[in-house]
């Protein structure tokens, strides 16, 4: 076995007139990867590398230090360094004692050298990406990574869409628990403060062994930040600005550690006005709609967000405490609700940073507590949550069929409580295998208001147990195998009319009748979902195969819908025979890097037994077409691709690529594809480091190319979508005004730089013809404290 | 492993090549139908007066490439002027009121199998005690994959 030779670098900033800070990372010499994990210990200095591999030491007096740096799995080797106004790089090779080491190996793993182990296709994302990519929400942020893209509703608001599925097939996980909002619907966006995210892990592939129900599609787990460095405090404040829709925000955060206690809080506040399109005409079926100024009438919004945790970490025991509430208010384009077009006497145009009737506001609160403790062999983990969903979709009351004018604006409100209850035990009974055992609760209650019935009220509870298993046959060979059982129990409560409608009975006669439009009943499902997979590690490149099979339990506006979604200007009709969406789905994925090359490509093909589809009927209720919640079996298939290259060695080249075949192979809509599917896809990225010059440090530009091909696969009611492309600019840079403080970081982003006129096949408003928002310049700035 | 690995490309490659091939466009119906009242004999025409006790035939053509399905008509009153038609040209509407005894019309309508095109025409008496005033007249139309259109006509009923 060769020794493993590690890269590890020490660069360091000044960061007060006698108080230093070092700043170092730790690199795998062999892989190039960051090693996480890494001890790093002086006298007095004590810090861990992260998953990024760096480390900084806070607070450091001049002088000379001795810091050993160890990692188990790896020989420790010690390292002098002067700590002063100017300090030199350290670049020190540490060598791997295999023969000492040998029994503790399997310990000695860095995080990413578990991914490549793990036979899972996932995709990490740091906070750097996060940094560099920000948009105006945390979805748009990830869709810049192949295979993630968004459903967009306006600009402040998306969901997450995996590999073209999206809505309840993709699961949101925050701190170990599942985000229990709205997701069902069309005009619902994630409730979660992106400057709180760290990490982000994206698994593009069925995930229910760990997941449970729903996530069939996909997993957006958004970790844990990383635990603040033993008595250290520190934050920053994120200052935005953006010109296409007026937005301004700002961001507080602050962390700090004693020794075992640590905290952390952040405060965030956007407000934005309506976003502008290229265009000053939106034509609709025959409808046509002035934009005034090119403002999007209507769609102006704010946040409000606050988050605090508190945790404890003693030996093996660790235990934090979050609480978060995220507040939001968006307004809907005031032309058409949905797909309805309307006409009012509200003067939209008067401010374009108002927001009328009509819009929605949602308050997302949660309180998440994960304690894990080390017992012997055994990490137990046990994560707790309860979280309250409330939202309301705000309308002008007007009359619809036989429902006279409603007494209030508050067409639908939903209010929905969901209690978590996870426990894991992770335990190696010997060296070659990692076992995995554990069980999800999950109990939601969920009420509704409003004139507008869609969905009844009803509670769910859900109970899981799962085991896996990762077994090492060879250090470079590892099987990945689980299985998991679900049950869940489904709970809906009766609803009637608030008016009554007219009803010709068969004899002749009419009788006037408050309409039943859901009963009580109770359903339960039960299902099975298992893993099976190997990944394969040869020098640089790792290959990975995995077969999957997840689940989905019918949801409650897919059984019991039975009304106008007027949103939607259709009438929804559930189904209470659905079964449990089963899929399968063969991952594959082959990444190489090196030096100045990597190269990822990872195809996938996926089989749902029964996917249920909102069929488009040929068929009225009331004047309104009907859809109907039907199973279909679908065949999907894709992939992405990713290349980079750092050619010249300041410039660096990216190029993805991504695609999703779907077919529906049975039911009404056989052959065709389904909703929201994403056209093919590239995107071409070209960053160059400059020389520092003037104040600015590490400046880089960097530019994004879009291209993607029509979308020609379509489902009723879509439209076909043209090709575009698309062009994005930024530069980011370091600012370092004041020597004695941390440098501030500037970015200056120019989104749509053509002002191009183009569609988004996802976007909720495409439905309606609404182009994507044009050019827009946003400045942002990140001061550390 | 080598010969593994071999494999494993081959693997990927096939199904690269698997998942990007097309297949099945065959005869898949991808168009909407067609709704029209703007020709001779189509009814109500923008801004027509309708006379309440009178009996008028709504009419208008509908077609489509594959199958035509279904059909409806919504008449409702526009007293708060919520909503205007997608004809050319604007109609003048009365002041805003409310609403006392407004006629309701909705009703669907199925066509029979095998039709591409088809002249709509649904007999209608406007009850005499309804309110006057600005109403809207919405005409859709489904064809059998479930693709729909709609058009709306703003109309006036008067004394």
């Amino acid at each position: 076995m060769l020794g493993v030779w590690l890269y590890f670098s020490l660069c360091s900033i000044t960061f007060a007139q006698d108080s230093f800070q070092i700043e170092g990372s730790v690199v795998n010499a062999n892989t190039l990867h960051p090693l996480e994990g890494a001890n790093i210990i002086g006298k007095g200095l004590f810090s861990i590398s992260s998953a990024t591999g760096t480390f900084t030491i806070n607070n450091v007096v001049e002088g000379t230090y001795s810091l050993t740096i160890s990692h188990i799995g790896y020989s420790s080797e010690t390292v002098t360094i002067t700590v002063g106004p100017k300090m030199d790089t350290l670049k020190v090779h540490l060598k791997e004692s295999v023969i000492e080491l040998e029994d503790v190996e399997v310990n000695g793993k860095t995080h990413k050298r578990e991914a490549q182990e793990l036979a899972t296709v996932s995709h990490t994302v740091s906070k750097d990406f996060l940094d560099k990519n920000r948009e105006n929400s945390l979805m748009q942020t990830l869709k810049n990574i192949p295979g993630v893209s968004t459903i967009n509703i306006g600009s402040g608001q998306s969901k997450p869409v995996i590999r073209g599925l999206g809505f309840n097939r993709v699961v949101v996980v925050q701190n170990s628990i599942k985000h229990e909002a709205q997701q069902w619907g069309n005009d619902h966006g994630l409730e979660i403060d992106q400057y709180e995210v760290e990490t982000v892990k994206i698994i593009k592939g069925p995930a229910s062994l760990q997941y449970g129900s729903d996530a069939i599609a996909g997993v957006v787990d958004i970790q844990a930040p990383k635990l603040p460095g033993q008595n250290s405090l520190k934050g920053e404040v994120n200052l935005l600005g953006e010109t296409n829709n007026d937005l301004l925000g700002v961001s507080a955060g602050i962390q700090g550690r004693k020794n075992k206690w640590f905290y952390r809080g952040r405060l965030t506040y956007r407000d934005y006005g309506d976003y502008k399109v290229p265009t000053d005409r939106i034509n609709y079926e025959n409808y046509i709609f002035e934009l005034h100024d090119n403002n999007l009438r209507n769609t102006a919004g704010k946040e409000a967000d606050v988050s605090l945790g508190i945790g404890f970490i003693s030996g093996n025991l660790k235990s934090e405490t979050n609480f978060s509430n995220v507040n939001a208010k968006n307004g809907f384009f005031a032309n058409a609700h949905g797909l309805e077009v309307r006409s009012s006497s509200i003067d939209y145009d008067s401010s374009n940073r108002d927001i009328d009737l009509p819009y929605h506001k949602v308050n997302h609160f949660k309180i998440t507590n994960n304690t894990s403790a080390g017992i012997g062999n055994h990490t137990l983990q046990l994560d707790l949550g309860y979280q309250n969903n409330h939202r309301e979709e705000l309308s002008e009351p007007v009359p619809h069929g036989y429902m006279p004018i409603p007494p209030d604006s508050k067409e639908r409100i939903f209010d929905k409580n969901t209690y978590t209850l996870n426990i894991k035990d992770s335990f190696s009974p010997n060296q070659r295998h990692d076992i995995t055992a554990g069980v999800n609760l999950e109990y939601q209650d969920n009420n509704i208001g409003g004139w507008g019935f869609l969905i009844p009220s009803y509670n769910r509870f859900t109970v899981g147990a799962f085991t896996n298993d990762q077994f090492e046959i060879h250090p470079d060979l590892h099987l990945l195998a689980g299985l998991r059982y679900d049950y869940g129990v489904l709970d809906s409560k009766s609803h009637y009319d608030w008016y009554p409608s007219t009803v010709n009975n068969s004899d002749g006669s009419t009788s006037y009748v408050y309409l039943q439009r859901a009963k009580n009943k109770t359903l339960d499902f039960g299902n099975f979902s298992a893993s099976l997979g190997i990944s394969y590690i040869h020098q640089n490149t790792t290959y990975k195969i995995n077969l999957g099979k997840s689940f989905k339990m019918p949801l409650a506006n897919e059984l019991a819908s039975d009304g106008v979604n007027y949103h939607m200007y259709r009438y929804e009709r559930g189904n209470l025979d659905l079964d449990p969406e089963s899929s399968y789905q063969l991952d594959l994925e082959v990444d190489h890097s090196s030096d100045s090359f990597s190269f990822g490509v990872s195809p996938f093909v996926n089989l749902f037994e029964n996917f249920i589809y909102l069929n488009p009927t040929s068929n009225y209720y009331e004047t309104l077409q009907i859809y109907e919640y039907t199973q279909s079996k679908v065949f999907r298939a894709g992939g992405e691709i990713r290349a980079s290259t750092t050619v010249l060695k300041n410039l660096q080249l990216d190029a993805s690529a991504e695609y999703v075949y779907s077919r529906q192979t049975s039911g009404p809509k056989k052959g065709f594809t389904l909703p929201f599917s994403p056209p093919l896809s590239g995107l071409f990225s070209a960053s160059y480091q400059l020389k520092d010059f003037l104040f600015l440090e590490k400046p880089q530009i960097r530019a994004d190319y879009r291209v993607t091909a029509a979308q020609n696969e379509i489902v009723p009611p879509e439209e076909v979508t043209e090709a575009y492309q698309v062009l994005n600019m930024s530069f980011t840079a370091q600012m370092n005004l004041i020597k004695s403080t941390k440098p501030i970081e500037v970015r200056a982003k120019l989104n749509n730089v053509l002002n191009t006129h183009f569609y988004d096949h996802t976007s909720f408003y495409r439905l309606i013809d609404v182009p994507e928002p044009g050019r827009n310049l946003s400045i942002s700035l990140t001061i550390p404290f | 492993m080598g010969f593994s690995t071999k494999y494993f490309y081959i693997l990927v490659l096939g199904l690269v090549l698997a998942s990007c091939s097309t297949d099945d466009n065959a005869a898949k119906d991808e168009q909407k139908p067609t709704i029209d009242i703007n020709y001779d004999e189509g009814f109500p025409q923008a801004c027509s007066q309708l006379v309440r006790g009178e009996t008028y035939s709504f009419k208008a053509m509908v077609s489509d490439n594959a199958e035509l399905a279904s059909y409806s008509l919504d008449i409702h009153h526009n007293f708060d002027h919520h909503t205007h038609d997608d004809q050319d040209g604007e109609c003048s509407l009365d002041p805003k009121k409310t609403a006392t005894n407004p006629w309701i019309f909705i009703e669907n309508y199925s066509i029979e199998d095998g039709l591409t095109t088809y002249e709509l025409s649904i007999s209608l008496t406007i009850p005499n005690d309804i309110d006057t005033g600005d109403y809207h007249c919405s005409f859709s139309v489904i064809d059998k994959t479930g693709w729909q259109s709609r058009t709306s006509v703003d109309i006036k009923i008067i004394e």
